[in-house]
């Protein structure tokens, strides 16, 4: 059994400002196994957001360990902690993914661009990728000439890219139509499985939590089943 | 204007950011305009400034005082004119003199005094105009030089005059050199001295006042047809056809041109760009009722204010140079007479060019509210 | 760096604003610098074209070359002095010029001169004169016969030459003679003595220009001995012109970079979400500021080329008189510091590119 996409053991999270404290994470406690699909929900202010931001290291945690597959991210900087999310984590974000300006296909590449680690391997992924993902023809698009699944699937794509271990996505699916959504419910739950890839997925929308493999609340900062 | 004051408020950063762009320009034209038109002053300020509306030149000088010289018969011929109140000679040339304990460039402007004073300086500020030969009023700026009110200045050469300065006036400078007025007489010893092997001592020109109720330009054209070899001009022609200060003038004008077109352009895109990003909730606002007029209304109010904000900042930054730089080599001061102008086309211009932005507004179709258009990307 | 470029090639619209107010900028920054250099050239062509080493002036004339007063006897002193290998005369006389069948009287600078130089011929014959290329635009030919002054002293163009203006009046440069009967027919009132010279042109045999000037002043012990540069420089109205037309085009490169940095903070501005989303996907903020400076040094360097396209076409369409004069090394220092000013510009968004964090591309809170 290799070591687990994600790994929280006590994590808290506390934010004050003046005398107010406000606690939006409490002993959080979870596992994420490398294939398996977790699905998050609870109400606005629950502290999704939170988990989601310290699981994806973009977040440190006040108290508690972080582990992401087999890497403790307790004490990174700043720094470490962006090429790590370069490296090993995958980001499908609910408003902003997809660089306005850039085809899909560039969409995918932007990343190792910026880190200047863009050769001949990455390109390839890229296009097998976009094939696997049903997005062939398309990747010459920019995103105002796709459709809002095709979109999605970019996203989807993109995270992919880097190879990572975890990926996390927040609602992917608030913005389409039921038939529209399961595909992409059907694409990610396939991804992970296939890839080995752990992934946690924010979601307030019923209709696709039966796609994950377990199904976690999360009540004012506490998580209620626990790893 | 509910609607306009409460964007500006919201989004204090964008609309500040442009405010700033504007007081730069403003500050930019402004500080241009001070600074150019100071260096034309520094020019001719002496022939703007003296108190003759007409002048007469000799017919070969191309306007140019320098250039130009009388003889004794033209000018009683000039004062022979019908319409010709009084003539008198001015005499004008640039010598070196001793003041301040340096040898500096000075130019005398002399004039009768014992006659009506024709060719006096205008804007005397301190002391009072000379009485006798040996007296001058001086060029303000030139205070610290040694030329301030009780320095006693002097004409290099065998015999030149000693000159006291009785009295200052502003922008009386004559090719960017301390300038005085002084008797005609004293002009002329100043003459002798620094050539000591010329033949006579002649006018430069010939200043007249016309009579009560005769037009200038009719005068002018008179007197070049009655009198053998001169050219009559009036003040301002004179002024403006000093060598070089025309095409100076022109060039300065373009270059002005040219920062208004930058304010004109960057307000027109940058409220233009506003209105694009706002096109759903204007749209939105439309579909509930809001009428056209009202939404052009709050873009005008808004490019008002940023127009305002800006002058504010514009002049501001102009008040805070001229306080660095007062005394100095260049000083940049503001006139009220074109600042106002100024300001008041720049907010004109910046106007026409939102015309773009309300072109747009005009076109938006309040049905487009119902249609759903997908997810938003950054 | 790459994406940077292609929001550029692909998005040129957002840029607009910008780049419009640079290219504007540029014209004025030509048409300043154009204006300064046009105005330079024009009244300083004269001395520039005489190869002088050193001017001498008489100690009490300023530093003027027309109140200046120089004896033979002074002259020959100055001759005698080591290192002195070449002295010449030199008068000036500001008139107005007759040109025949045209109507309007243009303004002339007769110059009396011994030397000749690189841009000079020797000395013509007298009653004769190389004029300026200035008159041959108002309408002189060779052969042409000026009527020069209220007097109407006549001297035949035998030849023109190119850059010898002073004080923007064209130069007509005769032998020592002619001049002096042009001074005496047309200001008799200006005269100098027999012989005499308002001031000397000096060509050093290859000593220290320096050290020569202080001998020469040495041993006459009432000159003013001028280097070339010197002697420009105190041509009435040259430093004034260059310190005004300096300040205000200084002026304005520093508006033009922070023209560019308003803007460019603007564009950040509008960019938040993007670069938080960049930054969450592993983009260092090193890399979107490089991004934001390479964007800015693309739009300076192409609203330098429009600007320097525009201003290269408005300048046919200018009227003659504008002593308008595009230099190249104008052009060069305009590009370099609108460049410079447009980086600057960029780099104030450095701060803001930094402090946006990651964490705020996740959703719509907690």
């Amino acid at each position: 059994m290799s070591e687990p996409a994600l790994q929280l053991d006590e994590v808290r999270k506390i934010y004050r400002s003046g005398e107010d404290v406000v606690v939006a994470l409490d002993h959080a406690s979870l596992s994420v196994a490398r294939d398996e699909l977790v699905a998050l929900v609870g109400p606005s202010g629950s502290g999704k957001t939170t988990l989601l931001s310290i699981a994806g290291a973009l977040l440190e945690p006040t108290e508690g360990r972080v582990v992401v597959s087999g890497t403790d991210l307790t004490g990174l900087s700043s720094k470490q902690r962006t090429s790590f999310r370069g490296q090993e984590i995958g980001f499908v974000f609910q408003a902003v993914n997809l660089v306005p300006f850039l085809t899909a296909r560039e969409n995918l590449l932007v990343v190792a661009e910026m880190n200047g680690t863009l050769d001949g391997d990455t390109k390839v992924r890229a296009d097998r990728l976009l094939d696997e993902l049903g997005l062939g023809e398309r990747s010459g698009n920019q995103p105002g000439a796709l459709s809002g699944g095709e979109r999605q699937r970019v996203a989807i794509g993109r995270a992919l890219m880097n190879e990572p271990r975890l990926v996390l996505f927040d609602e992917p699916t608030s913005s389409l139509d039921t038939q529209l959504g399961e595909q992409v419910m059907e694409l990610i739950r396939g991804n992970v499985k296939e890839r080995g890839v752990g992934g946690i997925m924010v979601t307030h929308d019923a209709r696709m939590t039966h796609h994950a493999d377990r199904t976690i609340e999360i009540v004012d900062g506490r998580l209620d089943v626990p790893a | 204007m509910l609607l306009a004051s409460r964007e500006i408020l919201r989004a204090k950063v964008r609309f500040g950011l442009l405010a700033g762009a504007v007081g730069l320009l403003v500050f930019l034209i402004l500080f241009q305009q001070a600074l150019l038109g100071g260096l034309v002053t520094s020019f001719i300020g002496a022939v703007d400034n003296q108190d003759a509306p007409v002048l007469v030149f000799n017919e070969q000088a191309r306007r140019n005082v320098e250039g130009s010289f009388l003889r004794d018969d033209q000018v009683e011929a000039v004062r022979g004119v019908a319409g010709v109140a009084a003539a008198e000679p001015i005499g004008e040339a640039t010598y070196t003199v001793e003041a301040g304990g340096e040898l500096v460039d000075g130019v005398l402007f002399g004039y009768p005094l014992d006659g009506p004073g024709l060719g006096a300086p205008t804007s005397l500020t301190e002391g009072r105009l000379p009485t006798a030969p040996g007296e001058a009023v001086a060029s303000a700026a030139d205070e610290a030089e040694g030329f301030a009110i009780g320095d006693v200045v002097r004409v290099v050469g065998d015999g030149g005059p000693e000159i006291e300065i009785v009295g200052r006036g502003e922008d009386l400078r004559w090719s960017v050199a301390p300038t005085m007025f002084v008797d005609f007489s004293t002009f002329e010893q100043a003459q002798l001295a620094a050539n000591p092997e010329a033949t006579a001592v002649l006018p430069s020109l010939v200043a007249v006042r016309p009579a009560d109720g005769v037009d200038l330009d009719v005068l002018t054209d008179r007197i070049d047809e009655s009198v053998d070899g001169v050219e009559a001009l009036t003040n301002d022609e004179a002024v403006s056809s000093s060598p070089g200060v025309s095409a100076v003038n022109q060039s300065f004008r373009i270059i002005l041109a040219l920062a208004f077109g930058v304010v004109t352009l960057v307000v027109a895109f940058f409220f233009l760009i506003l209105t694009v990003q706002k096109a759903k909730p204007l749209t939105l606002l439309r579909a509930v009722g809001a009428p056209v007029g009202y939404l052009v209304g709050n873009l005008v109010a808004q490019i008002v204010v940023v127009m305002l904000v800006g002058i504010v900042i514009g002049i501001g930054l102009v008040l805070l140079t001229g306080s660095l730089t007062t005394g100095g080599a260049i000083e940049v001061q503001l006139e009220p007479g074109t600042v106002v102008p100024t300001v008041a086309g720049l907010t004109v211009l910046a106007l026409v060019g939102g015309l773009a932005a309300v072109r747009r507004v005009l076109r938006i179709e309040p049905i487009r509210a119902t249609v759903d258009t997908g997810s938003e990307l950054a | 760096m790459r994406v940077a470029i292609r929001e550029l090639v692909r998005r040129p619209g957002r840029f607009s604003v910008v780049g419009g107010a640079l290219v504007v900028l540029v014209l004025l920054l030509l048409f300043l610098g154009g204006l300064l250099d046009g105005l330079y050239l024009n009244s300083t062509g004269a001395v520039r074209a005489l190869d002088a080493d050193a001017v001498v002036f008489s100690d009490d004339a300023r530093r003027s070359f027309l109140r200046s007063e120089i004896s033979p006897d002074l002259a020959e002193t100055v001759a005698s002095v080591e290192g002195v290998e070449r002295v010449g005369g030199l008068g000036f006389a500001l008139l107005g010029v007759r040109i025949p069948g045209e109507e309007d009287v243009a303004d002339g600078a007769v110059v009396g001169y011994e030397l000749g130089s690189s841009e000079l011929p020797e000395p013509p014959a007298p009653g004769e004169t190389y004029a300026d290329r200035q008159l041959a635009e108002d309408g002189a030919a060779v052969g042409d016969e000026l009527l020069v002054g209220p007097a109407q002293v006549s001297l035949t163009i035998v030849g023109f030459v190119d850059d010898t203006n002073y004080l923007q009046q064209a130069g007509l440069w005769v032998e020592p003679g002619t001049w002096r009967r042009v001074l005496a027919e047309n200001r008799p009132d200006a005269l100098v003595a027999d012989g005499a010279f308002q001031s000397l042109v000096v060509r050093i045999d290859g000593a220290d220009a320096a050290e020569v000037r202080d001998r020469i002043d040495e041993a006459t012990g009432g000159t003013d001995t001028l280097s070339d540069d010197g002697a420009i420089g105190a041509i009435p109205g040259i430093s004034e012109q260059n310190a005004t037309f300096t300040a205000v085009i200084g002026v304005t490169v520093v508006v033009a970079g922070l023209v560019v940095a308003l803007f460019f903070a603007l564009l950040t501005l509008e960019r938040l979400g993007l670069y938080a989303v960049l930054k969450a996907f592993g983009g260092s903020s090193r890399t979107l500021v490089l991004g934001v400076i390479v964007q800015a040094v693309v739009v300076a360097v192409t609203a330098f080329v429009m600007g320097g396209a525009l201003t290269v076409g408005l300048l046919q369409v200018v009227p003659g008189e504008i002593p308008l004069q595009l230099e190249p090394s104008r052009a060069v220092s305009t590009l370099v510091s609108v460049t410079i000013a447009a980086v600057v510009g960029g780099l104030v968004s450095l701060r803001r590119i930094v402090r946006i964090d990651p964490a705020s591309a996740i959703g719509t809170g907690v």
